[in-house]
């Protein structure tokens, strides 16, 4: 059975009293808190997030954790600013943005131009912190160039299997596009696709310059790509990429966690943890953090344990 | 007749440009003749999609019904800029596909419909009328290195 990102997120408890726990690596769960429901997490410096009803941040890996009242809808995606842990951009069920300076304390609409439709994935910019980027479900893509106040649309949906196809999860990696950009990945419900941030044309991950390869006829590096919804549908919940790793990725798909390290050449299954959302820790590669429906694990690995 | 005004004082300024500043096509300078020839051939191959103006397809950002994407501006607006010209040589000649190895496309590769040195003459004309932030931004361009032979 196939069930869209947006209804299994909402169908799942996140972090519940009787199932939910922060767990390390697989050991025994050591939180556990009221219903969250989360559709989100980042990574803030050493500060995890975890958005859902409610938003919970915690500063030392997961051992003990402050929840804020969010504003009054559920999160649907979050970003963050990289050198101000506290503040927080979050999307709102059902349309529009909040953004919090205060690490969630209190909440101030954002998102001016935007359509009323739910935003599935928020990115940050990787060098320009005040540049956002919002993936709009049934919509397109769409940018900020000051903070989340407002929004212009920049690229359709991703053409996918004879579809126009959401965009699900959002990375900025920091690796140049050729194009005097950098490019942005997107996991969308048939695979990954990925776009400079010229916003000129979806496109496959390609090993190498493809016109060398063209020019040359070179032949192309063998590929192992990402599951891209054959033959079962499976959509990239999440997409994460470590700041001092711009090659490196972890992917979130039901049939488990995906990484690469040659930015999306190669992937491989890390696990089979069955996540909705993913956070990897800027300065450590090794460090993620996923939620799944029954908690939130945390892997010292990348996945690994 | 003012379409006429309107281009001929086009072809002027960017004359003047390709005089005043070191424009270059494909690595070789340009020259006020290229940029002429270069804009009778857009009048003839391009402007039927890419607009009488280089403004583009109305709407471009957004996907046609068959799912392909509109014709985008060449006047410095879309997204052209961000390509190289050996990228964009490359595009003209063969299509998308030579730089976005199977992507589906409505821009015609245009071998044996244009000249090669055809090409650079178009990609001349189009840089000249480039606002000048832009034609710096590609002349930056990684990729901005003469193309190999052939
Ligand atoms: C039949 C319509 C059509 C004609 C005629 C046409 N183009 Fe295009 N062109 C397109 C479309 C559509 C695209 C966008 C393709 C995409 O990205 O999906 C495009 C894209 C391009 C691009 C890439 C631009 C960018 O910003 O990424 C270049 C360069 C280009 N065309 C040059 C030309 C030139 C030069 C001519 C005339 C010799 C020409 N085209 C004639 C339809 C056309």
């Amino acid at each position: 059975m196939t069930i869209s990102m947006t209804d299994g997120i909402s169908r799942r408890t996140f972090l519940g009293a009787a199932t939910g726990a922060w767990i390390v690596g697989s050991a025994r769960p050591l939180f556990a808190t009221t219903t969250l429901r989360t559709g989100a997490l980042a990574f803030a410096g050493g500060t995890v997030h975890a958005a859902g009803y409610s938003l919970l941040r915690s500063e030392d890996g997961g051992a003990t954790w402050r929840e804020s009242i969010g504003p009054d809808r559920r999160l649907t995606a979050l970003t963050v600013h990289p050198e101000r842990p506290d503040r927080v951009i979050a999307a709102l069920e059902g349309g529009g943005l909040a953004v919090s300076e205060y690490g969630g304390e209190s909440w101030r609409k954002a998102g001016t131009g935007l359509p009323g439709a739910t935003i599935d994935a928020l990115a940050t910019a990787a060098q320009q912190a005040d540049t956002l980027y919002a993936a709009i479900a049934g919509d397109g893509l769409w940018r900020s160039e000051d903070a989340g106040e407002s929004w212009e649309f920049v690229m359709d949906r991703p053409f996918l299997a004879e579809a126009e196809r959401d965009v699900l999860s959002l990375a900025a990696v920091d690796l140049a596009s050729g194009m005097g950009g950098i490019w942005l990945y997107a996991g969308t419900t048939a695979g990954l696709q990925r776009l400079p941030d010229c916003f000129c044309r979806w496109q496959d991950v390609q090993p190498g310059n493809a016109l060398d390869a063209l020019i040359e006829g070179g032949e192309a590096p063998e590929m192992a790509p990402l599951p891209a919804g054959e033959p079962v549908e499976e959509p990239v919940r999440a997409l994460v990429s470590p700041a001092v790793a711009p090659g490196a990725l972890y992917a979130a798909l039901s049939s488990g966690i995906w990484t690469t390290t040659d930015a999306g050449v190669v992937w491989r299954k890390v696990n089979t943890l069955d996540a909705i959302a993913l956070a990897v820790d800027p300065s450590d590669p090794l460090a993620l953090v996923a939620a799944t429906e029954n908690g939130l694990t945390y892997s010292r690995d990348g996945g690994e344990t | 007749m003012t379409l006429h005004l309107s281009i001929a004082a086009a072809a002027l300024s960017s004359a003047a440009i390709a005089e005043t500043t070191e424009l270059r096509s494909l690595g070789e300078p340009v020259s006020p003749d290229q940029i002429q020839t270069g804009e009778a051939l857009y009048a003839e191959n391009c402007t039927s999609c890419h607009g009488e103006n280089r403004e583009g397809q109305p709407n471009w950002r957004r996907r046609l019904e068959t799912g392909r994407m509109p014709a985008p501006p060449q006047d410095g607006t879309g997204h052209t800029y961000t390509h190289s010209d050996a990228d964009l040589f490359a595009m003209t000649k063969f299509g998308i596909g030579a730089v976005v190895p199977g992507y589906e496309s409505d821009m015609p590769a245009f071998e044996g419909v244009l000249a090669d040195p055809e090409i650079p003459a178009i990609l001349a004309f189009l840089k000249a009328n480039w606002p000048e932030g832009k034609r710096r931004y590609q002349a930056a361009l990684p990729s901005m290195t003469p193309l190999p032979d052939g």
